[in-house]
C-alpha cells in the first residue's frame, strides 16, 4: 500500500466515521507502515548495522537461546510486542541498560519490527545447564503455581501463564529463562532500578525475599516450555 | 438432641461483607464473637489463583460460589394465585455461599445512593404530588438520611479503598466527575481506573448528546492501597474475571482482602465454617433471643447460646432466618398487615447492544468488574417525572466486565442460534460490540413478597424461602423510557446496528439481571411498616439485629454492596455506643 493510499484512507475515515479518529491515530502509531520482515530481522540478527548496531547474535545467539550464563535473557519465542516495547523503553531510556540503549536508539521502527518479529519466530533448543538445588526448585515451583498467602503474593503463573509459558502479546514467557536473569531483574524491581513494566512487577518483587527470588528463578530456569507437561497447572 | 455450647457475647449468621465486618468491630471491643458460616473457609492464596480460577465453565455456567439449591433452593412466581417451584439453577440472580460471601463474586461497582433515596416517598410527594405513585405502590423512607449515612460511607469507601472520580465535595462539583453524586465529604481514596475503549466510544457518544459522563467508581483499584486496618490491596490487572470469580491479584476489595486477615488475627474472634443455622431460639416470651442453633458438615446440630444475635446472610436469607425463627409478624398480601417479607424489591436491569464498525476494536477481554463509563442523567429522581407517569431512573454505560469466551457471542438479530453461520457472526462481532447497560430502580409493591413455601424443604427439613416478584407497571414504564434515550446513546457512538433494551413483563428468573435482591425484612420508623428500626435492630426481639440489603425499603438505582457496607457501619455505631451500654430497644417502639 502506497504511502498517498494510506492518507487518503486515513482522510476518509476521519470524515465518514467521526468516532474512528482515535483508532486510526492509535494504527498509525503503533503499527509500521509494512509488516515486519523476517529475513530482514535476521540480517540484522546475524550482522547488525554497522557501524552502530552490533549483531544481536553476538550476546543472544542467533537462535536466540543466548549463552546461557543468565547475563542476556533468553529471547527465541518470545512475544515480539514484547520485546519490541521493550527496545522502546531501552531507546526512551526507560528501562536503562548501557549496552542495550544505543542499539535500541539506533533502530528504526521497522528494523525493531523486522527484528523482533525474527526472534518471536525462531525455536531454539534449552540449553544443558546444572540444575539448582531441588527444594529451591520446590519453593520456587509453589510461589509459582500457588503464591504465599503469609506474603498476600500471588501466583506468578495467574499472569505468566500455566507454566510461566507466558501470555503473549504483553507478558513474556519465563519458562526456561535463564536464572541470573530472572533473578536480576526481580532484585531491580524490587530496589526501584526496573520502572518500565506494569506497577504489579514492583509490587510483587517488593514481597519477594532473596530466597524467594532465587527459588522462582531457579524454577522457571528448568521448566521446560517444549514439554507438554510444563503448562499443567498444579493439582 | 442440640449439644449446648458455651455462651458468648455475639453470634453472627454468615461471615460475608456484614458478618466480618460486624465481627470485625465487635470483635475490637473485647466481645466474644463466633463466626457461623453455611459454606467453607476460603482464601486468596492457594484458593483464588489462576489458572483454575479462571475456569468459566466452573464458576460462570455451573456457578460454584453460589447457594447449594440442592440443599437450599428459592421457590418462585410471578404472583399469589400461582404455584411456586424451586429455582434449581441460578441464573437471574446469584447468591453466595462460603467465606466473604458473595462479596467475594461481586463486580466491584462501588456507589453511594442518592439524598433522594433515603427519603423517597417524602421526596416524591413533595416533588410530584401522590398521583403519581400507582396504587400498588408501596415505598417508604428509609429511616436515616444521607447525611447521617455520609460519614460511614466515607469509612467504608476507605476500608475498600474505591477508585473514582468525585463529582462532588461538600457541595462543590468537580470536574469529571459525576454531577449528580451525593455530597461527599471527600474524595476517592484512589484515582480512577484507566478508560477503556469502549468507555472512551460511550464517552464521545454521550458527550455529544449533551450528557454528562464519568468514570465508574470501582473497588477493583487503580493503584495500590493500603486501609485503614493495614491491610493491603494490589492494582487491577485487567483479566476480565470479576463477577462470579475471586481476585487472584488481591486487587478487588473482598472480606478476604481488607477484613477477614484482621479479624482472624483477633483471638476474640471465632469462624465455625460448613455451619448451617437452623433458627434463631427464643426464649419463652418471644421478646429475647438466647442464641442461635446450627448444623455442622456432619448434621450434628449445637446450640450456640449468644447475647446479641446478628443476621448477616444474604438478604433473601435474612428474611428467611426470622421466617424460620418466627421474629416479626409474616406480610399478608391481602391484608397488607405483617412486616416480614414485605417491601421485597430487585433491580431494573437491561441495555442496548451496540454493534461497531469492524475497524472499531473493542478489545473486550482486557476488562475488570467495574470500568465502564457512564452517565447519571436518567438516574433516580435526576430528572423531572412530572409529566411522565412513573418515578425512577437508572443509568446508563457502558460497562463490560469481561469478553469470556463461553458467555460473551454478541450476534445482531437474524443470526442462527447455531452452526457455521453464527460461528461466523460470533466471529465478526465480537471484537466490535459495546454493550451499554441499564441499572436502575425497583419501586416496592404490595404484590411483590417473601414468605416460606408450604411445600418444599431444605436439606435439613425446614421450608424454603417463596419469592413472589414480577416488575410493577411502573418499573417497566421507566425502563422502557429510558431505553429509547440509550437508543440514541448507541446511534451517536457510531453503532451501526443498535439493538434496543429495556424490560418487559415477566419477570424471568432463568435470565441473569442482577444479584442485587432487597427488602423483605426493611427498615423505618414504623413497627407497623418495618420489621427493624433506623439501627436494624429487629422490632420485637430487640437483642437480634438484621444486617443487610434486606433492610432497604425500595431499591436504588445503583450496585448496592457500598450502601451495604455504610450501613453496616451506621448500624455499628450504635451498637459500639448505645446498644452495648444498655442493651434494649434503640428506638421505642
Amino acid at each position: 500500500m502506497s504511502r498517498g493510499r494510506i492518507i487518503r484512507d486515513t482522510l476518509a475515515a476521519v470524515t465518514i466515521v467521526n468516532i474512528g479518529v482515535i483508532w486510526v491515530a492509535q494504527a498509525a502509531a503503533n503499527s509500521p507502515t509494512r509488516p515486519p520482515d523476517l529475513a530482514k530481522g535476521a540480517v540484522i540478527a546475524a550482522q547488525g548495522l554497522p557501524p552502530s548496531v552490533p549483531p544481536c547474535a553476538q550476546c543472544h545467539a542467533y537462535n536466540g537461546a543466548s549463552d546461557g550464563s543468565g547475563a542476556f535473557p533468553r529471547i527465541a519465542g518470545q512475544s515480539a510486542f514484547y520485546l519490541a516495547k521493550e527496545l522502546r523503553d531501552y531507546a526512551s531510556r526507560v528501562r536503562t541498560n548501557a549496552v542495550m540503549t544505543p542499539i535500541a536508539k539506533a533502530l528504526s521502527s521497522g528494523g525493531i519490527a523486522d527484528v523482533t518479529a525474527y526472534y518471536a519466530s525462531v525455536k531454539a533448543p534449552y540449553l544443558p545447564l546444572a540444575s539448582p538445588d531441588a527444594m529451591l526448585i520446590e519453593r520456587g515451583g509453589q510461589l509459582a503455581k500457588i503464591g504465599d498467602a503469609r506474603k498476600d503474593l500471588q501466583a506468578c503463573d495467574s499472569c505468566h501463564g500455566p507454566g510461566g509459558a507466558g501470555e503473549p502479546p504483553a507478558i513474556p514467557y519465563l519458562a526456561g529463562q535463564y536464572e541470573h536473569y530472572i533473578a536480576l531483574q526481580l532484585t531491580m524491581w524490587k530496589r526501584g532500578l526496573r520502572n518500565n513494566s506494569p506497577d504489579a512487577m514492583a509490587d510483587v518483587a517488593k514481597r519477594l525475599d532473596a530466597q524467594d527470588i532465587a527459588a522462582v528463578a531457579a524454577y522457571f530456569q528448568q521448566v521446560d516450555a517444549s514439554a507438554p507437561a510444563a503448562t499443567q497447572p498444579m493439582k | 438432641m442440640a449439644t449446648r455450647l458455651r455462651p458468648v457475647d455475639v453470634v453472627t449468621i454468615g461471615v460475608g461483607l456484614t458478618g466480618s465486618l460486624m465481627a470485625l468491630e465487635l470483635a475490637k471491643t473485647g466481645l466474644k464473637v463466633v463466626g457461623l458460616e453455611r459454606g467453607a473457609p476460603r482464601y486468596t492464596v492457594p484458593d483464588f489463583q489462576s489458572p483454575a480460577i479462571h475456569d468459566e465453565l466452573r464458576f460462570s455456567i455451573r456457578k460454584a460460589m453460589m447457594q447449594d439449591n440442592v440443599r437450599e433452593a428459592v421457590t418462585f412466581r410471578n404472583a399469589s394465585d400461582e404455584t411456586a417451584l424451586p429455582i434449581r439453577r441460578w441464573e437471574s440472580f446469584l447468591p453466595g455461599t462460603g467465606l466473604g460471601g458473595a462479596f467475594v463474586h461481586w463486580n466491584g461497582q462501588s456507589f453511594r445512593f442518592q439524598v433522594a433515596d433515603f427519603i423517597y416517598k417524602t421526596h416524591i410527594e413533595q416533588r410530584y404530588g401522590k398521583k403519581i405513585l400507582d396504587p400498588d405502590l408501596t415505598i417508604q423512607d428509609w429511616g436515616v438520611t444521607y447525611d447521617e449515612l455520609e460519614p460511614h460511607y466515607d469509612r467504608f469507601e476507605y476500608l475498600c479503598g474505591v477508585s473514582g472520580k468525585a463529582g462532588n465535595i461538600k457541595g462543590a462539583l468537580q470536574p469529571g466527575g459525576n454531577p449528580f453524586e451525593a455530597p461527599r465529604a471527600r474524595g476517592y481514596p484512589t484515582p480512577p481506573m484507566k478508560e477503556p475503549y469502549f468507555g472512551a466510544l460511550f464517552r464521545t457518544g454521550a458527550e455529544s448528546l449533551g450528557y454528562h459522563p464519568y468514570p465508574q467508581p470501582s473497588a477493583n483499584l487503580s493503584q495500590p492501597y493500603t486501609n485503614p486496618e493495614g491491610l493491603s490491596l494490589q492494582q487491577c490487572v485487567f483479566c476480565g474475571f470479576c463477577e462470579r470469580y475471586a481476585c487472584e491479584h488481591f486487587a478487588k476489595a473482598s472480606p478476604q482482602t481488607v477484613i477477614l486477615p484482621a479479624l482472624l488475627k483477633n483471638p476474640n474472634f471465632e469462624l465455625r465454617s460448613n455451619c448451617q443455622v437452623l433458627r434463631i431460639d427464643l426464649d419463652g416470651t418471644g421478646k429475647k433471643a438466647t442464641g442461635v442453633t446450627y448444623a455442622d458438615a456432619t448434621g450434628r446440630e449445637f446450640e450456640q447460646p449468644a447475647d446479641l444475635v446478628l443476621i448477616t446472610a444474604f438478604p433473601l436469607n435474612n428474611v428467611r432466618m426470622l421466617l424460620l425463627s418466627g421474629i416479626g409478624k409474616p406480610y399478608d398480601p391481602k391484608s397488607g398487615e405483617g412486616v416480614v417479607g414485605r417491601n421485597y424489591c430487585y433491580q431494573t436491569t437491561g441495555g442496548a447492544t451496540v454493534f461497531m464498525d469492524e475497524r472499531i476494536n473493542v478489545n473486550p477481554f482486557m476488562a475488570s468488574g467495574a470500568n465502564g463509563t457512564m452517565i447519571d442523567d436518567f438516574g433516580g429522581d435526576n430528572f423531572d417525572h412530572g409529566s411522565l407517569g412513573f418515578i425512577g431512573g437508572q443509568y446508563v454505560g457502558a460497562i463490560m466486565t469481561g469478553g469470556r469466551p463461553i458467555e460473551f457471542h454478541p450476534t445482531p438479530p437474524g443470526t442462527p442460534k447455531w452452526g457455521l453461520r453464527w460461528k461466523e457472526a460470533v466471529a465478526r462481532h465480537y471484537n466490535h460490540t459495546v454493550l451499554v447497560q441499564q441499572h436502575g430502580t425497583s419501586t416496592a409493591s404490595r404484590l411483590n413478597y417473601l414468605d416460606l413455601d408450604p411445600t418444599y424443604k431444605d436439606a435439613w427439613g425446614l421450608p424454603l424461602l417463596r419469592m413472589t416478584f414480577d416488575f410493577p407497571e411502573n418499573d417497566i414504564r421507566m425502563s422502557q423510557h429510558i431505553a429509547d434515550k440509550v437508543v440514541e446513546i448507541g446511534r451517536a457512538m457510531g453503532g451501526k446496528t443498535v439493538i434496543r433494551g429495556g424490560t418487559k413483563r415477566p419477570y424471568t428468573t432463568t435470565v441473569y439481571q442482577s444479584t442485587h435482591n432487597a427488602g423483605g425484612a426493611i427498615m423505618g420508623a414504623d413497627p407497623k411498616t418495618s420489621v427493624v428500626n433506623r439501627y436494624l435492630q429487629c422490632w420485637d426481639v430487640p437483642n437480634v439485629f438484621s444486617v443487610g440489603a434486606s433492610a432497604f425499603p425500595q431499591n436504588g438505582t445503583y450496585n448496592y454492596s457500598v450502601t451495604i457496607g455504610a450501613l453496616t457501619y451506621w448500624a455499628l455505631d450504635a451498637i459500639k455506643n448505645r446498644y452495648l451500654k444498655a442493651p434494649g430497644p434503640l428506638v421505642d417502639a
